[in-house]
């Protein structure tokens, strides 16, 4: 989750997440630079007082200042389509998750084994236990296993929700009357948060989303114990 | 061919009668045309060179030093001084090279290269801008805002930095990363 004065992005818990976070921080780098190129070119200007009063034309630098950042935006495209088509390939998942979305709380299906469904409410601040995080800790969390490629379907039964994990690179609108499918990867275990990313409504900002990443083992013993009671 | 030769010779005659009757005054140019707003507006100044882009405008600029036109017009005193000019440079006074000087131009480089003022007045109403956005801001803190929820008590915060720490919450470049889990101290 975002810890305090978090700037940047969140660390990522996934493969695709830390493309992304390598992608940003090259886009980023080049307009830095383009930044500081500019702002001295500015600055300069700001002292200088020589003037060409007979100019007219310089084709050779506007050739130059034109083919430059084509060049520049080829650097940032090449990443950027790579990482595109990487955000797209074709998985075996070993597990399916469907998320619904409601007005104002997500309820989850795990129906590869004997259907264990459950609702996930945010815990109210006055309720919260003395080292509960505000706004983001839900009563039930979605327990996955790491180190295994998830599915996850998500829908809404009213209005428009948005299911996001930002540590994981995931962010799929859940739209009523409409399944949205993605796939992603738990590479560590611990406890990753998201948020209703579409407006929905009054409590829009009071429907959190907790993963509960564990090793397999822990995750088959859970939902063993889910479908037994 | 006579006939060409007429045109010119009247036209030259015309040319030589609308010279000023003076003493020494350097030849006017007039422009062919008398429905000109321009013209209006240089009135009888003379027209001494090209200037910026040929129009009879007068200008202080660095990057065209020379003006199309002289800033004053002819007077009795000016034309004066100008017969003095013929002679020697050296019996000019002072005061005759300021006329000579003002009469073309209307100031000097330094008069309008000089930096204006005006950046105090920005830089006042930008702090003054600044403070008084400042105090709103401090009164809406104080008088208007709910209090902070009741997680942000110290014992709390405490707790939810242990508990952040414990879940290893951004261990690559964050939080958890500045944790040493070995000696349980920061790094």
């Amino acid at each position: 989750m975002s810890t305090w004065a978090n700037l940047g992005l969140q660390d990522s818990a996934s493969p695709l997440m830390e493309q992304l976070i390598f992608f940003h921080d090259h886009a980023l780098l080049i307009l830095v630079m383009i930044t500081v190129l500019v702002g001295y070119l500015m600055f300069m200007l700001f002292f200088n007082s020589y003037v060409n009063r007979f100019l007219l034309h310089g084709q050779l630098i506007e050739m130059i200042w034109t083919i430059l950042p084509a060049i520049i935006l080829l650097f940032i495209a090449m990443p950027s389509l790579r990482l595109l088509y990487l955000l797209d390939e074709i998985n075996e998942p070993s597990i399916t998750l469907k998320s619904i979305g409601h007005q104002w709380y997500w309820s989850y299906e795990y129906s590869d084994f004997n259907n264990v469904e459950f609702d996930s409410y945010m815990i109210p601040t006055n309720e919260l236990s003395n080292d509960g995080f505000r706004l983001l800790d839900v009563d039930n969390r979605i327990v996955l296993p790491m180190n295994s490629q998830i599915r996850i379907l998500v829908t809404a039964a009213d209005v428009i929700h948005s299911w996001t994990v930002p540590a994981l690179g995931v962010k799929v609108d859940g739209t009523p009357g409409r399944l949205n499918q993605t796939n992603f990867f738990i590479n560590r275990p611990g406890l990753f948060y998201g948020q209703c990313s579409e407006i929905c409504g009054a409590n829009h900002s009071f429907m959190p989303i907790v993963i509960e990443s564990v090793p397999v083992n822990y995750f088959i013993k859970w939902i063993s114990n889910s479908v037994n009671s | 061919m006579s006939v060409m030769r007429a045109l010119g010779l009247r036209l030259h005659n015309q040319f030589q009668q609308v010279l000023p009757q003076r003493g020494a005054v350097m030849a006017m140019m007039r422009r062919g045309t008398h429905h000109d707003g321009t013209r209006l507006m240089s009135g009888d100044r003379e027209v001494v060179g090209y200037g910026v882009n040929g129009n009879p405008i007068y200008i202080d600029c660095v990057e065209f030093p020379f003006p199309a036109i002289r800033y004053r017009e002819v007077t009795a005193e000016l034309c004066a001084v100008r017969e003095k000019e013929l002679g020697d440079w050296k019996a000019l006074s002072i005061q005759d090279k300021k006329l000579l000087y003002r009469h073309s131009f209307c100031q000097t480089y330094a008069e309008f290269q000089h930096f204006t003022p005006d950046w105090k007045l920005v830089i006042g109403v930008g702090f003054w801008s600044a403070a008084i956005g400042l105090l709103i801001s401090l009164s809406y803190y104080f008088k208007l805002y709910d209090p902070v929820p009741e997680t942000y008590a110290e014992d709390r915060r405490q707790a939810q930095l242990r508990r952040i720490i414990q879940l290893q919450m951004n261990p690559i470049t964050g939080l958890s990363s500045k944790w040493c889990y070995h000696t349980n101290k920061w790094k």
